[in-house]
């Protein structure tokens, strides 16, 4: 058996390993997916809103806030960082209206979410912290979908289910698909306590705890991934409400939609770097999250440089191959050059993409929205074959800034 | 945690584990019906084979005629080459079986013995040309390997043009045939591939149908 074959091999087994550990949770725990836990006690909460060049859709997002039937919202705080726009005039004219609503400026622009998340903090007095972005929508029910989880002192925080907003754009709907699937992957994951992101349109935080790990790390551009390992490396838990839903808007071009990732995952590579003395250390963090998290990129770094090497010698060798055979005036390709035997690879490689489109399919029929009905197949084999495999450029590229110490949010 | 859950990393595991075996068994049974047939058509060449031996002996003993030994030679050359086809197909779809290996070697010897034969029926014999490949079954070499690639097609076409008068022999030579290496020690080859034709002429570097058919005439 060739190197190649066993890199495929290891690959296909990896595959169908996670994928099979994804639908076994799943099935183990269909009925607890949704589940609501009535709350013990309604703590106080306060919500910090990071503000940074949000006028358009800061006032909505307060509002929805205000709308939420959880009725221990004591404060909705939200923090200009010194925006360009008019967003800080939004802010204290709503706050002017209503007293639950506080607004503030930090003294100069933080350049992160975490500078700005943290100078609010300060200002939060009550039992629980959530935090919400400026461009997020959470629905009425939210929040107290949410509290319940605290029921449980070993919970150090709970994280809502983010879709996505803005459908129009082809782009957009691509992102609605992935949004569905990594909440229901990350709901899975909270069953085996492997939670690795409290998201920042809308999670909550016992103060205590919030305290105990000091915040955000505002030298890290994904705050929201360190905080939550921060938080499982003391031993506490996290789980997510799939109940809790929460509207957000995405990057509406290839553009910003790559600014960001590259940010998420230059991120997710400080994060590692940050916690690299913890494998095997502090209960799920070590034995789960770091090594599923880390083992992902590893897979996916060596998976594009033997696609890379492959791709170049195959390209070498046609190019070769078509000069030498003009030369002699000789066909390259002919019927009986196509191979269709089947072989143990092609079964593996079946079974991966029919597990896959099984489990994207699931996550998308979970979701529970209406508009999964107009998504149509051709969007499915979109997301896929073409939006996923735009993956490794972005990859490569968070590796070559994040060697680069590329710090910009 | 809602539920003691952690069992689910072994269960997977386990499952993971069965649909690999599943998946194995399935290739491996595939691999070896494709290997079966290899076999299959390797007894009757190898029948085939003797016979060409046995009609050369009668040809020496005058009690059979050239046009039905070289014939024969020609009948025998060209079906080891559709089963040399095949078997190039089976072994890129072959990724667990490793029996592929020893197969390609006892057709290459096989090659061998033909190519050994008609150099000595060559005397006697005339009306064909045979056309040698000496090429390497593992071949790294990007500009190597994309030459072969161009020289078998090259070949193929000449055959298809010329069937009834060459006699192709295409042969791995990285396969540690004592007798293949002793018998192309004469025509000292630096670097594969060659084309060798009549025993005579050495081609080294890749050239046309039209050009090689001039060595032919």
């Amino acid at each position: 058996m060739d190197l190649l074959t066993q890199t495929y091999l290891f690959y296909s087994f990896s595959s169908i390993y996670f994928l099979t550990l994804f639908l076994l949770i799943y099935f183990q725990n269909k009925k607890e997916m949704f589940e609501i836990k009535k709350p013990k006690k309604e703590l106080s909460l306060s919500i910090v809103i990071p503000c940074y060049n949000e006028g358009d859709s800061i006032g909505e997002t307060i509002q929805r806030l205000l709308n939420s039937d959880y009725k221990n919202l004591k404060k909705i705080i939200v923090v200009d960082d010194c925006s360009k726009d008019n967003s800080y005039e939004i802010i204290k004219k709503i706050a002017k209206k209503n007293p639950k609503v506080f607004a503030c400026q930090t003294p100069k622009n933080t350049g992160c979410a975490a500078g700005a998340k943290n100078y609010g903090a300060r200002f939060v007095k009550t039992e629980l912290i959530g935090f919400s972005d400026g461009d997020s929508f959470p629905e009425k029910s939210a929040i107290s979908n949410m509290v319940g989880f605290f029921n449980d002192p070993k919970v150090g925080a709970v994280t809502s289910r983010v879709l996505v907003r803005n459908r129009n754009k082809f782009i957009e709907r691509l992102q609605a698909v992935e949004y569905k699937v990594i909440a229901f992957t990350r709901k899975l994951l909270g069953f085996v306590d492997g939670i690795y992101v409290t998201n920042g349109p809308l999670s909550i935080y016992p103060k205590k705890i919030f305290d105990e790990v000091r915040g955000f790390d505002d030298r890290n551009l994904t705050e929201d991934i360190e905080i939550t390992w921060n938080i499982v490396s003391r031993g506490y838990l996290v789980h997510m409400s799939l109940s809790s839903l929460v509207y957000t808007v995405v990057p509406s071009n290839l553009k910003t939609w790559f600014r960001q990732r590259i940010r998420w995952n230059v991120g997710g590579l400080q994060t590692i770097n940050k916690y690299k003395g913890k494998w095997f250390k502090c209960g799920m963090l070590g034995s789960f999250i770091l090594p599923f998290f880390s083992f992902s990129w590893i897979l996916a770094i060596f998976g594009i440089l033997v696609l890379i090497y492959r791709l170049i010698r195959t390209i070498i060798l046609r190019t070769l191959s078509m000069s030498y055979s003009t030369k002699v005036n000789t066909a390259l390709l002919t019927m009986k050059e196509i191979n269709l035997s089947p072989n143990a690879l092609l079964f593996f490689g079946i079974a991966t993409l029919l597990m896959g489109i099984f489990f994207t399919l699931l996550a998308l029929n979970y979701s529970k929205e209406k508009e999964f009905k107009k998504q149509g197949v051709l969007l499915i084999l979109n997301y896929t074959f073409i939006y996923l495999l735009l993956y490794p450029v972005i990859l490569i590229t968070s590796i070559y800034k994040y060697l680069r110490g590329y710090k910009s949010w | 945690m809602l539920k003691s859950n952690k069992h689910v990393f072994w269960e997977a595991l386990l499952i993971t584990v069965v649909v690999f075996l599943f998946g194995f068994l399935i290739g491996f049974l595939f691999e070896s019906g494709r290997i079966d047939d290899v076999n299959k058509y390797y007894a009757n060449s190898e029948i085939s084979l003797m016979d060409l031996f046995a009609l050369n002996d009668l040809v020496n003993l005058n009690s059979s005629s050239c046009a039905q030994l070289v014939e024969s030679n020609m009948n025998f050359a060209d079906r080891i080459f559709e089963e040399a086809y095949l078997m190039e197909k089976y072994s890129d779809a072959n990724k667990i079986d490793t029996e592929q290996l020893i197969i390609h070697q006892r057709y290459d010897l096989m090659r061998t013995l033909l190519w050994i034969n008609l150099a000595k029926i060559k005397n006697k014999c005339k009306g064909f040309h045979s056309v040698v490949y000496l090429y390497e079954y593992n071949q790294e070499d990007l500009v190597k390997k994309a030459n072969q690639n161009v020289w078998s097609k090259v070949l193929v076409d000449l055959k298809n043009k010329r069937g009834s008068d060459i006699i192709l022999i295409p042969i791995a030579t990285d396969t540690k045939i004592s007798s293949l290496q002793s018998f192309i020690k004469k025509f000292e080859i630096k670097e594969y591939p060659v084309v060798i034709i009549d025993d005579k002429t050495v081609l080294e570097k890749i050239t046309s149908v039209e050009d090689i058919e001039t060595y032919l005439n």
